[in-house]
């Protein structure tokens, strides 16, 4: 047996967790249980994230996702757990048919997810690409059009194929989000850049539909003036 | 103007002013004056105006000296001075007669002096002295073309001579008499009548409005259509008009129209006067066939050529020679040649010979076409049987007698009866012997048979009308026997005293309020003019005269008649002796029956003292028409007047010798000319008056002196009375023959209508109605059913697809996962089955 | 052991996020409460989100060049973001059921029911 890939260590310890608590969640019957069990599962989730390189994402998830909607959610699990509407039953029947349409689910993603051979194996990085993956340390600047920037390159790569150094996401995550795809300078031919958009636009969109649901959900949950009885 | 155009207009005006009233009174009867009693002014102002335009046309004839042939030969009439019954002067006349007779034929090269200074001296009754050679005065021509079919044309023309200007002058006299006498007689047409011989199903008489304008309406149509009848130029027309004087006899019998007995009558009237026309018109389709016109005279026409018309056709006007030496004289009768080539068409047509002239000579004398003139002949005379009642199609007549009397004056007596003999007359050139002897012996059958029936009719008016058919039988007897202008004079003095018997007669029924004899008797005292001016138109009926004097105008009529058989006799023992013995006994019965009328009705003692209390004398407008008729019964026959109808008679003789009967051996015609001569007319003046002074005595000693019991004789001959007073049974012989089959057929059709083809028609109803119901059990259950079917199918397919809708969020999270995962294989199959 | 030595590639991702997707499915199917299949939807996205980062991960296939790259960072994002904006309307509607109803029981919402 060779070396322990951590990574591989820590990708089945986070995805235990999560698809476990994630399974509790389905199980139990208390919801405030099932609410602890899936800030859990989501919380095991954000690792896996950073496992896989997407570390602003994995932040965002614990920052937001973790620490606001479940949260949210928790606000709405105390205000409406009163007495029996805290564990609901289900018949019988219904975990039945649940159960089946599960596994028809997953007969179906899972052998679909295992299909693609060139993804069961992580990918080793090799030299030309660790200098590839210093650009997206490298702040935009004029001279970044064509180059590869012979800053100091990433660390060797050793044979498990995973960076030393934790590539930084952040920083090309915002830019493309203002619509410079920086990250992308050097992999496609000059004449198709023009046509590499970024996500400035959705990002403006979700901000409008941020405001919506914001207005939205305050109207909805506003209290109810009651009318007089005549 | 010329007569050639003035006698059209005159005579054309005469006969359309009828049809103005006609038409005024049609359109607008009912609001003329009060009850409409204008109308009468009107038809009579009509009627009148035609008399006198018919008088001016007779003026302008007679003075204009028109009735003068073409060669002279009608000059005679103006200068006739010889008195009747001549006997000297009957002798030259004789050796005259018989010179002229061999010199027929060259009597075209004389001169009309010479002619006259010859016959007239002989002239015998002023008449025709020998038979005329040239054609005689007439004006003939289109009024207006109605149709052309090649050289064959049907048109309204006129065809004038002295017999259309006598017509006309004697019926519209008459007819002008009788609108004065019809205005007394309808006057209670003015007014609403009850009717006593109409009884309702309710039991009551019937009540209805007066009719009096409509009576006068039909007079007009009447007098429009006989005139027109008169002046036809061609037979067609002739015909035409034929039809239209049965209608309006139609409709005056039937003038009382709810009377069953009345319309009864008048469907007799018609649909026999239509037996006979089915005759006539075989006639015309056979002249029409053969010889191609209508017309009687020849027409110029407007290029200026002479359309041939049927007589000259008959009887050419020239000498011609045919191919065996034989010579047909001018005038004389002759198949013409349209008959004889009809008649060879199939020798034509086989053997393809082609009709040459001297090829059509040669087949005439083989007599082609010659039972085609008979044919013609004899079809023209069945319409004059039917019109003039002759045997055996006279039952109408007696019937007619329903219509008011003075439709029976007019009509029944002197004018539609007696457009048979005219037509008879007026169509005497192209009758051949066989003809002219079928003639004669329907007419001797018809006048016997009626005058014995007439002895025992109690019937005032049936009396008359047997008297008039069998007067009628001497008219016709009189033609067939050769005496053309005997039988035409007969018919203008029958036409006088006819109608004023028959006026006297309404008289004498207006007054009693019945026609029954046998309820009248002694009326006289009480009704002189009816009674004196009735025993005029007896006497004259009875030929009474002083012998070789002076007489009633039907002595002079009768006595022609009796005197041209007697000549006719010398000729033919045997028909003669049965035609001359049926006319002589007839003239004696005649005298018996007309006087046992007039003893029945106004002598002798009243029968009812009901009837005779009540009577009265008629109104002046009523009895002086009876006046001025038996005026003219007395004078009509005077021959020594320069207008005597005798005289003017003989201008309208058409030319030629009489017809001669070669399909029966040994039938001679003699010419008329010679029964004015001795021995016939003295003899035949004898006969008549020992005869009729028999009957005479009879009626006097039956009914007149009651010296003999009528009864009593009645009862002896009971055999011989049964079959005189019911008529001979013809009625009862008809009905059987003819109206009970078709009475029996009718009813099987008529049954079979009602039972097989009604019921068809009930059962197809049915089964239409029944295939309804199924059509409607279809579309209710069927159809409906469908839809409604798809609509309960819709509903419960909505009810059954509402149970996905269960409000339940799990279950549609369920569906949709169902249907992602269904959609993902579906993508996943399709790829890789089209992969 | 041997499992440990080697290295992980999308496929085991996708794999998590098949599970993830799987139980927040039949939560959402199963769960009585309201909150409960709430807490179904976030399990779902999350599950859509684990496989947006495989693929946007170049260390996590054998042939780096196919990878999202950043684009799937960017859509796990926008997930993130929709899935809050989501939960709140989600919740102000959960709850606004809770005041007129007196209770969280989907099932006894049902007055949809046709």
């Amino acid at each position: 047996m060779g070396p322990i890939n951590w990574h591989t260590f820590f990708f089945y310890l986070y995805a235990l967790v999560a698809c476990g608590f994630a399974v509790a969640v389905v199980i139990s019957t208390s919801i405030v249980r099932m609410a602890l069990y899936l800030i859990v599962a989501l919380g095991a989730t954000a690792g896996l994230f950073f496992l896989a390189g997407a570390d602003f994402v994995g932040a965002m998830q614990l920052m937001i996702y973790v620490g606001g909607t479940l949260v949210l959610l928790i606000f709405g699990v105390m205000l409406t757990a009163q007495g029996p509407l805290v564990s609901l039953r289900t018949t019988g029947g219904d975990w039945i048919v649940a159960m089946l349409l599960a596994g028809c689910l997953a007969a179906l993603l899972i052998p679909a997810g295992l299909t693609v051979s060139s993804w069961h194996t992580g990918h080793p990085v090799t030299t030309a690409e660790k200098d590839a993956q210093d650009v997206q340390t490298v702040l935009v600047s004029t001279t970044i059009a064509h180059g590869v920037p012979t800053a100091g390159g990433l660390p060797d790569a050793d044979s498990n194929g995973i960076p030393d150094k934790q590539p930084i996401t952040a920083a090309p995550l915002g830019m493309g989000l203002l619509g410079a795809r920086v990250d992308k300078l050097g992999d496609v031919p000059e004449a198709l850049r023009p046509g590499m958009s970024g996500y400035l636009l959705p990002f403006e969109v979700i901000s409008v539909h941020l405001l919506v649901v914001l207005v939205g959900a305050a109207y909805l949950a506003r209290s109810k003036r009651r009318a007089p009885n005549r | 103007m010329a007569p050639d155009a003035s006698l059209p207009l005159l005579l054309g005006l005469a006969w359309l002013l009828p049809l103005v009233s006609f038409t005024i009174i049609v359109l607008f009867g009912p609001k003329l004056g009060k009850a409409g009693i204008l109308a009468s002014y009107l038809a009579t102002g009509a009627i009148i105006c035609s008399f006198l335009l018919s008088i001016t046309a007779f003026g302008i004839w007679h003075f204009g000296g028109l009735g003068a042939r073409a060669d002279g030969d009608g000059a005679h009439s103006t200068t006739i001075a010889a008195t009747p019954g001549d006997m000297h002067a009957a002798e030259d006349a004789k050796q005259e007669a018989d010179a002229h007779s061999d010199g027929a034929h060259a009597d075209a090269a004389h001169g009309g002096e010479a002619h006259g200074a010859e016959g007239h001296a002989a002239g015998g009754h002023g008449a025709g002295h020998s038979v005329p050679t040239s054609v005689p005065n007439h004006y003939t021509k289109d009024w207006y073309s109605l149709a052309e079919f090649g050289p064959l044309k049907m048109s309204i023309s006129y065809y004038i001579d002295s017999l259309t200007v006598l017509m006309f002058s004697m019926v519209t006299l008459i007819a002008s008499l009788i609108h004065f006498y019809a205005f007394g007689y309808m006057h209670d047409e003015l007014h609403a009548i009850e009717d006593h011989e109409v009884v309702l199903s309710n039991g009551h008489h019937l009540h209805r409005p007066g009719r009096f304008y409509r009576f006068f309406q039909y007079l007009s149509l009447f007098c429009f259509s006989m005139l027109g009848l008169v002046i036809a130029g061609n037979i067609l027309m002739v015909f035409v008009f034929w039809e239209l004087v049965g209608i309006c006899s139609y409709f005056l019998i039937g003038f009382y129209i709810e009377r069953r007995s009345a319309s009864n009558a008048a469907n007799k009237a018609f649909i026999v006067n239509r037996v006979g026309d089915f005759g006539m018109i075989i006639g015309l389709m056979a002249l029409w066939g053969s010889l191609g016109t209508f017309a009687f005279g020849d027409i110029k026409n407007a290029e200026g050529k002479v359309e041939h018309g049927i007589f000259s056709t008959v009887r050419p006007a020239e000498q011609i020679a045919g191919p065996d030496g034989v010579t047909h004289e001018p005038f004389s009768l002759r198949v013409p040649d349209g008959m004889v080539k009809s008649a060879a068409m199939d020798k034509i047509t086989q053997e393809g010979i082609e009709s040459t002239p001297d090829q059509v000579e040669v087949w005439r004398q083989e007599k082609y076409g010659y039972w085609l003139l008979i044919i013609a002949g004899l079809g023209i005379f069945c319409g004059c049987v039917g019109k003039s009642a002759q045997f055996p199609l006279h039952v109408w007549l007696p019937d007619a007698m329903e219509g008011p009397t003075p439709v029976s004056a007019l009509v029944h007596s002197a004018t539609m009866v007696a457009a048979g003999v005219y037509l008879a007359g007026r169509f005497y050139p192209v009758f051949t012997g066989e003809v002219l002897l079928i003639i004669a012996y329907i007419g001797a059958i018809t006048l016997f048979m009626a005058a014995t029936i007439a002895i025992t009719a109690v019937d005032i008016k049936r009396v008359l009308a047997y008297s008039t058919v069998s007067q009628l039988g001497y008219m016709m007897l009189g033609i067939g026997l050769g005496g053309w202008a005997a039988g035409l004079f007969h018919l203008v003095t029958h036409a006088f005293f006819k109608s004023l018997l028959f006026m006297c007669s309404g008289s004498v029924i207006h007054a009693t309020h019945t026609n029954d004899m046998r309820r009248m008797g002694g009326l006289r005292h009480k009704m002189p003019w009816t009674a004196y001016t009735m025993l005029i138109g007896v006497l004259a009926i009875y030929g009474a005269a002083i012998p070789f004097v002076i007489g009633f105008s039907g002595h002079y009529s009768k006595d022609s008649i009796i005197a041209q058989s007697l000549s006719f006799w010398q000729l033919n023992p045997r028909h003669g002796a049965i035609l001359s013995g049926l006319a002589i006994a007839g003239s004696g019965i005649t005298a018996f029956y007309m006087f046992r009328m007039w003893f029945m009705t106004f002598a002798g003692k009243p029968r009812d003292h009901h009837v005779y209390e009540h009577v009265h004398e008629s109104p002046p407008v009523m009895y002086v028409p009876l006046v001025v008729l038996s005026v003219f019964a007395v004078t009509a026959g005077f021959p020594w007047l320069p207008f005597s109808v005798p005289k003017l008679l003989e201008q309208a003789r058409y030319p030629g010798a009489v017809a001669t009967a070669p399909l029966l051996d040994k039938v001679v015609f003699p010419e008329e000319y010679l029964s004015h001569l001795d021995p016939f007319h003295s003899q035949a003046e004898i006969m008549i008056t020992f005869v009729a002074l028999g009957g005479l005595a009879l009626a006097v000693a039956f009914y007149g002196l009651r010296l003999l019991n009528p009864d009593e004789a009645k009862s002896q001959f009971a055999p011989i009375y049964r079959v005189l007073w019911n008529k001979y049974y013809f009625d009862e012989l008809y009905a059987a023959i003819f109206i009970r089959p078709v009475m029996f057929f009718s009813k099987m059709i008529a049954n079979f209508d009602r039972w097989f083809i009604d019921g068809l028609i009930h059962r197809l109803a049915a089964g239409v109605k029944k295939l309804s119901l199924l059509d409607d059990a279809i579309d209710r259950y069927f159809i409906d059913g469908l839809v409604n079917l798809l609509a309960a199918w819709t509903w419960s397919l909505g009810n059954s697809l509402r149970s996905l809708e269960t409000g339940r969020l799990r279950q549609y999270v369920m569906f949709i996962v169902i249907g992602t995962v269904a959609l993902t294989l579906l993508v996943r199959w399709s790829v890789a089955a089209g992969g | 052991m041997q499992i440990l030595t080697q290295s992980v590639g999308v496929s085991h991702y996708l794999v998590v996020g098949a599970v993830l997707f799987i139980s927040g499915v039949v939560c959402m199917a199963v769960k009585r409460n309201a909150l409960g299949v709430l807490m179904g939807i976030e399990l779902v996205l999350n599950g859509a989100n684990v496989n947006f980062v495989a693929f946007g991960s170049k260390f996590l296939r054998s042939d780096s060049a196919y990878a999202l790259g950043l684009d799937g960072q960017l859509i796990s994002l926008f997930v993130i973001v929709l899935a809050a904006a989501e939960a709140a309307v989600a919740l102000a509607i959960t709850l606004n059921f809770y005041n007129n109803h007196s209770t969280v029981d989907v099932d006894r919402a049902d007055e949809l029911k046709g």
